[in-house]
């Protein structure tokens, strides 16, 4: 790969849920469906174990974007950890939002059946945080 | 809203007569030579100030962990310091029977940085102090609520001056009955009003970045902070900042980064994590050695973030904090 595709190509840090996004993640797996290289996928027990300091750090120690995905509300595997993280996450968007980089995280509920959910959802993603890199390195 | 009104000297007599009990404290503010202090009094009181007209620091943060086994402590406090300690106590940093949390009007506060001539300490004296709004602390000038309507029991003031003590639960009935007359209707007009809503805060990471310039990562301001109580806080040690070949990676991912490390990393983090217990009460601007000014970032962001809740740190003791509650059917465009 030249340097020049490298740096064109964004980093994204997933957070996925092990008992839904991540099951999804394998089933799209196991059905040869593709997506983007740049999307590395963290395990988390559950959505809600994911502390809004990892995100923070995982934007300031270089992705591009970060999201994170769980069960839908009401499927989680603990019950109502997904309702937490939902609150959670929701904070920190308006936090990003105050400072103006909002569309660096996204919160997606993706269950284990839905591995083309997961691909579109990670695809689509990827392509915007992709256009805006591209477009701030022209400028 | 029934309450009594004070009479000169009145409060004083009230917390003596609270203060015969061995078991019994009161936190507030002494008056001596060097200014005026926060102070534990134990027995009587002894040179008291009911106003204390500069901030030093925020005295829920001396009240971490306080489990006093039988005694019990009259909190004499500024709006601010009570709305801290209630969120302690939601936290089980402070337990609820061993406090009785009295708030008090406040006037407004000079920072103690700034502090060049003699503050006065009497109301009618520090309200003309205050005319000139430049002499007064950037986090109390666009302070939302120095109105004393939270915790136990308030201290009002009313337009003519006079004090009143109005109960706000159980609690607070034991200080009024400490305080000699009856209780008569509270007149409408109090002195403190409640602040218009302002601006959404908004920023972009430029002007992050300018404002933190000169941060140091000393941590001052999360020592200072009265709500940012963790015994075991992710920045001790530096495990969460990027050192060595992390640092390197950090380097060759986005670029040249400003020394001291991991600085933007550490305050949006802490940021987060006192958004929905922040009191904006702007302790961490006060002990920050450089002058940033973090209660802009501070106050701006958790006002943002507590709005989606309808939520406001310290209003009362039985609202749980957001993000240890839910509701199922809500926010229903959190996702994307």
């Amino acid at each position: 790969m030249t340097d020049e595709a490298k740096e064109k190509n964004p980093e994204i840090v997933g957070f996925a849920c092990s008992y839904c996004t991540f099951k999804a993640s394998e089933m799209a797996g196991s059905l040869r469906m593709k997506y983007p290289e740049g999307v590395k996928l963290i395990q988390v027990p559950c959505s809600s174990r994911v502390d809004p300091a990892f995100v923070i750090k995982a934007v300031f120690e270089g992705a591009d974007g970060v999201f994170v995905a769980g069960c839908h509300p009401g499927d989680c595997h603990f019950i109502k950890g997904n309702y937490y993280t939902r609150r959670k996450i929701v904070a920190l968007k308006e936090m990003f939002d105050a400072f103006s980089m909002k569309e660096k995280l996204r919160l997606f509920w993706v269950s284990a059946a839905e591995a083309r959910r997961f691909i579109d959802k990670v695809t689509t993603f990827y392509n915007d945080i992709k256009e805006k890199k591209n477009e701030r390195e022209k400028a | 809203m029934k309450g009594k009104k004070l009479k000169t000297g009145e409060i004083e007599n009230a917390l003596n007569r609270f203060l015969k009990d061995e078991q019994h404290l009161v936190l507030g503010f002494k008056k001596d030579e060097s200014g005026v202090s926060h102070h534990i009094f134990k027995g009587s009181l002894d040179h008291y100030s009911l106003l204390n007209p500069v901030f030093g620091a925020n005295a829920a943060l001396y009240l971490r962990r306080l489990f006093s086994k039988g005694s019990q402590v009259m909190l004499m406090l500024r709006p601010c310091e009570i709305r801290a300690c209630v969120e302690l106590n939601k936290l089980t940093q402070i337990e609820r029977e061993d406090i009785i949390a009295v708030s008090i009007d406040c006037p407004g506060t000079v920072s103690s940085k700034e502090k060049k001539e003699e503050v006065p300490a009497e109301l009618h004296e520090l309200n003309d102090y205050f005319k000139n709004k430049d002499s007064m602390r950037w986090a109390c000038s666009v302070c939302g609520e120095k109105r004393a309507v939270v915790g136990d029991a308030g201290i009002r003031i009313d337009e003519k001056g006079n004090y009143w003590a109005i109960p706000y639960t159980e609690k607070g009935e034991v200080l009024l009955s400490l305080i000699d007359g009856e209780p008569e209707e509270v007149p409408a007009e109090l002195l403190a009003a409640k602040e218009q809503k302002k601006d959404k805060f908004q920023v972009d990471m430029e002007i992050f970045n300018k404002d933190f310039e000169k941060c140091i990562m000393c941590m001052n301001c999360r020592d200072m902070c009265p709500v940012c109580y963790c015994i075991d806080c992710v920045f001790n040690g530096d495990e969460y900042l990027p050192k060595g070949d992390a640092l390197l990676n950090k380097v060759f991912r986005i670029g040249s980064v400003k020394m001291p490390r991991g600085k933007d990393l550490f305050h949006f983090i802490r940021m987060y994590h006192v958004s929905q217990t922040c009191v904006g009460c702007g302790a961490c601007e006060e002990a920050c050695p450089q002058g940033i000014p973090l209660t802009k970032y501070f106050k701006g962001v958790s006002e943002r973030l507590q709005d989606i809740f309808s939520y406001m740190s310290g209003r009362s003791f039985d609202e749980p904090i957001p993000y240890v509650t839910f509701l199922e059917d809500e926010l229903k465009d959190a996702t994307d």
